[in-house]
């Protein structure tokens, strides 16, 4: 991508970060948020499951849940690279995908470290390239952090990470319904 | 041919379990078919390429190496860290194998990845003699795949190694069939007008240099696995597959652009070590060099795996398929590049020559920033304007640090999307510290195009002193590509950690390739004691010159006695 | 103390230097890893004429070398075949020494012998050959006879490419004569010049390359009356067809 292509798209890649629900939420098609599920509430946790992020792939590579379950993942990053924990559809991730690169291309994300700050920037029109959304936890080596997610009806789910290339080489993994 | 044993081993307080694996390969001649033509070689265990020798990281593994040929003969094992006795380079590591003599390698297996083996000696490699190597590490990769294949790339000749060098010394010339003619200057003056196409063919003229020169030996047919494109190798895959393509260049002299028409390939391995997964939709390769690549295949069909030489003037094809006998579209071959003003800056600068009846201006603009790796990449390539010279194709030039700014080779994938540059290549798991190098070593690459004579500082392998390094040191390689080729440098036994300006995370590397006009710098941790080659991996370019023997002093074990070797510390400089 | 320490390091410097020369023949890789004698052979033309004035000539010219990129030895031949008398017209044999000079060019030393129907001739050869800025081949020499007759020519060719295999090649050839050498047909000045034309298609690689042309040439001054007083021509226009070999 030319660089004056690559500055006309970033506005509308801001916006698309972080007007979204989700990350990617506005890209999932007909496999909408609503069938993801939903950031869920404490009280509602049947069960705690530990995923481990290594480089790059997760331990466990697959999980299995209930229709309408509510899970708190614990996960944590043993890897030495920057890693994401996201719950959606394939497409949602493919989407997603593209947001991270540019992340990476402007300088938020590099290998073991993601600049927070620059990330919160304000970049003069309310948008950032903050990265809050609730199904997806972006995290540097080292750190450990919780999602309590909420499932609906089963459907094609993966967890993954969308941090460019790391999809690709294999860091996804199935969410299957009982 | 493999004949696997566990072997226990009690060393110290420690006692530990080493798989040890015996492996015999012969040295044969051997007939080559490319579909295009039938030519006689040499080749491993029959056959050419030789086997894919599948090691574990961890082994140890002799090797029986039994010289069929009647004449010497030596296998190097490229990219592997291993004792200089069995790194195979003929009058440096041992004296090469004899006729009819078996000689046995032996050494750990200290690494994971893809790499490749071939022939020290003479012209044996681009006769044949070379093969994969498939290394599983102790641990898990870092990255999924449910199949995989090796893609080993040659660039198979008609011509024998030594004919095809003899030629090239009567005449540099002999086989670029891609020179610019009389049609090709009507073309351009339709482009930009008659005095702008006849000043343009004068400069080059004056300098006795030619736009065409990318590729100095054409005429090749490009291997896959040895099978030429109509032979079509065919690796085949279940839809829903993820796939891991171990790609090796074995060519003699050729880079490919690598594609697969309807793939996204990303790219978790370069020279057998990992790297940061990069989705790219083509990529480069330059000779002996090696890229592992996964591609998830979703839809039953077919696809082809695209080789375009560099300079267009070859392809090698294969292809992906659900089931045997299926096959895509191939391709046409895209229009030649021309090499620009931009990739004669180094040559100009330092090459001593008349530059005639060129403006001031226009040399203004040629020199070169030499001021030093200030700049992000770590690189201070040519920052020269093409002004007058390639107008209108200034704004829409596509870049790349790792060539000159300008520089008609800078390529482009043709789908219009990634391409690979050796600025995107960060190590995975960096396997050294980080840390300032303690001295450099420029190395300028040198060499007469019309004489075909190449070499580093401007002297050649038979001229010159080796280059001493200390053990322990980190020494910071400087290398200035003084001419208009492009130079797969090649360094044994230890690793060339490739400077992108990521700190830590600057990739390991076995081969780094030097673009016309370019400062490119590497780094290496001076942890092998011995003798080391280290040359252009361009067959022809070697063995005219463009050579070095490394000698690291000191160390563990070292077998190289001080003050034994005469060479000047740091030799070049 | 210090001086001390300097004159160790001074014979130190030298014994290196001493023995640098002696240590570069030691690595033996040197051979293994390069490949340093070559040689060639080709035929630039190898041709028959015919003439404007019903003339036919058989014409051979071409080379055989070997040596390093530093010194090679070249033997180059030349002779032209005149059918009418069943004779060499001319029939040249150059043996020399061939040295690097510069990028583009090399200089030559060694002997010319002639041996023609008619009296020999032998020459000592001084000579220059290369590349000349776009892309001219030239090839220019001095000789100086057994007789004391000096002499000197001078060769340049073009190739154009219509195609990378069609090729037009262009030549030009003069000699000149310092004194004169009556009995060989060699008067004083500018002798003569020779003009071709040819067009060549690379059938095997470079190896074999069939041409047809047409060349002219002429005779001048004292040269010409020369030729004119033994009944020869002085200007001809001829058509060729012929090949280049190269192997």
């Amino acid at each position: 991508m030319n660089q004056i292509l690559k500055n006309a798209l970033l506005p509308a890649m801001l916006l698309a970060i972080s007007s979204g629900t989700y990350a990617a939420g506005e890209h999932g098609g007909h496999h909408g948020s609503d069938s993801v599920g939903e950031p869920g509430k404490a009280e509602n946790v049947s069960r705690t499951i530990d995923v481990t992020m290594m480089d790059n792939y997760y331990e466990p590579e697959s999980i299995s849940v209930k229709p309408g379950e509510t899970i708190r993942f614990r996960v944590s990053n043993e890897g030495a690279l920057v890693h994401e924990f996201n719950i959606g559809t394939a497409e949602m991730h493919e989407a997603h995908q593209e947001e991270m690169q540019m992340m990476v291309e402007h300088g938020v994300l590099k290998g073991d470290h993601i600049d927070r700050e620059m990330m919160e920037m304000d970049m003069g029109n309310g948008h950032s390239m903050k990265h809050d959304d609730p199904n997806s936890v972006l995290m540097e080596p080292g750190e450990t952090r919780e999602i309590i997610w909420t499932f609906a009806e089963a459907t094609d789910l993966e967890f993954a990470c969308n941090v460019p290339g790391h999809y690709q080489a294999g860091m996804y993994g199935d969410i299957d319904f009982e | 041919m493999k004949k696997r044993m566990l072997a226990a081993l009690f060393g110290g307080l420690v006692s530990m379990a080493v798989t040890a694996a015996e492996y015999d390969i012969s040295v044969d001649r051997v007939q080559i078919d490319t579909g295009d033509f039938v030519k006689e070689g040499i080749g491993y265990n029959g056959a050419s390429p030789g086997p894919i020798l599948r090691f574990k990281e961890g082994e140890e593994v002799t090797i029986n190496v039994t010289n069929n040929l009647d004449e010497m003969t030596s296998i190097h094992w490229h990219g592997l860290i291993l004792p200089f006795e069995q790194d195979g380079v003929p009058g440096i590591s041992f004296p090469g194998i004899k006729p009819g003599e078996t000689f046995t390698y032996q050494f750990p297996i200290v690494q994971a990845g893809t790499y490749w083996f071939h022939s020290h000696s003479g012209f044996q490699e681009p006769n044949g003699a070379y093969g994969a190597i498939v290394i599983e590490p102790e641990g898990r990769e870092p990255f999924r795949y449910d199949r995989e294949y090796v893609v080993q790339l040659t660039d198979k000749h008609p011509h024998s190694g030594d004919r095809i060098m003899r030629n090239l010394k009567m005449s540099a010339d002999y086989y670029n069939r891609q020179q610019q003619t009389v049609g090709d200057f009507f073309a351009e003056s339709g482009e930009k007008g008659f005095m702008a196409a006849l000043q343009d063919r004068m400069m080059w003229g004056d300098m006795r240099m030619m736009k065409a020169d990318i590729e100095d030996v054409q005429g090749f047919t490009g291997l896959i696995n040895g099978k030429g494109p109509e032979q079509n190798w065919t690796g085949l895959f279940e839809p829903g597959e993820r796939i891991r393509l171990r790609f090796i260049n074995s060519s003699a002299m050729t880079y490919f652009d690598v594609r697969i028409p309807g793939l996204e390939m990303t790219v978790v391995q370069a020279d057998g070590n990992n790297v940061q997964p990069v989705n790219v939709d083509e990529f480069r390769i330059g000779v002996a060099e090696t890229y592992d690549v996964i591609v998830r295949i979703k839809d039953e069909k077919a696809y082809t795996i695209f080789a375009e030489s560099m300079g267009r003037s070859g392809y090698a094809r294969g292809t992906l398929a659900p089931e045997e006998g299926m096959t895509a579209e191939v391709p046409e071959l895209r229009e030649a590049p021309l090499l620009t003003m931009a990739d004669m800056a180094g040559h100009m600068d330092h090459g001593g020559m008349d530059h005639g009846d060129m403006s001031s201006d226009d040399m203004a603009d040629m020199n070169r920033d030499d001021t030093g790796g200030d700049d992000m990449a770590g690189m201070d390539h040519s920052a020269m304007g093409h002004g007058s010279m390639d107008e209108g194709d200034g704004a829409s030039m596509p870049e790349d640090p790792f060539y000159a700014k300008g520089s008609g080779l800078v390529p482009t994938a043709s789908n219009g999307g990634k391409f690979l540059s050796y600025a995107d290549l960060k190590a995975q798991n960096p396997l050294y510290e980080h840390r300032e190098a303690t001295r450099e070593i420029e190395l300028r690459l040198t060499g007469n195009m019309e004489r075909y004579e190449w070499s580093i500082n401007g002297i050649k392998y038979e001229d010159a002193d080796p280059i001493v390094l200390q053990y322990g040191e980190r020494v910071r390689f400087k290398f200035v590509n003084e001419t208009m080729m492009t130079h797969p440098m090649h360094l044994h036994g230890m690793w060339s950690i490739l400077d992108v300006g990521e700190g830590k995370w600057n990739p390991l590397k076995h081969v780094i390739s030097v673009a016309p006009a370019t400062t490119v710098y590497m780094e290496t941790e001076v942890d092998a004691p011995g003798e080391w080659a280290f040359h252009c991996h361009l067959s022809y370019h070697a063995a005219s010159g463009m050579f070095r023997k490394i000698v690291v002093e000191g160390g563990p074990d070292s077998t190289v006695a001080e003050g034994k070797q005469n060479g000047t510390p740091g030799g070049e400089s | 103390m210090s001086r001390l320490t300097a004159s160790m390091c001074g014979l130190a410097l030298t014994s290196a230097a001493l023995i640098n020369p002696a240590m570069a023949q030691e690595d033996p890789a040197k051979k293994t890893q390069t490949a340093k004698t070559f040689w060639g052979v080709s035929t630039e033309k190898l041709e028959y004429r015919y003439s404007d004035s019903d003339e036919e000539l058989a014409v051979i010219e071409g080379d055989a070398y070997y040596g390093t990129d530093e010194l090679k030895f070249r033997w180059l031949f030349e002779g032209e075949w005149e059918e009418a008398h069943n004779a060499w017209e001319t029939l040249e044999n150059q043996f020399v020494a061939q040295v690097p000079v510069d990028d583009f060019w090399d200089a030559k030393a060694g002997i010319r012998v002639d041996t023609p129907e008619g009296p020999d001739r032998v020459y000592g050869v001084l000579g220059l050959t290369g590349l000349a800025p776009y892309w001219f081949e030239i090839d220019t020499n001095l000789y100086v006879s057994d007789e004391g007759d000096a002499s000197a020519d001078f060769e340049a060719e073009y190739e154009l490419l219509i195609t990378n295999y069609w090729i037009l090649s262009a030549t030009f050839e003069s000699l000149l004569a310092f004194s004169e050498d009556t009995e060989i047909g060699v008067g004083q000045g500018l002798n003569s010049t020779e003009v071709g034309l040819r067009l060549s298609y690379d059938v095997i690689g470079r190896s074999f390359s069939p041409y047809v042309g047409v060349v002219h040439e002429r005779k001048y001054g004292d040269t010409a009356d020369l030729a004119r007083d033994s009944g020869g021509s002085t200007e001809d226009w001829f058509a060729v067809v012929g090949a280049r070999l190269s192997f």
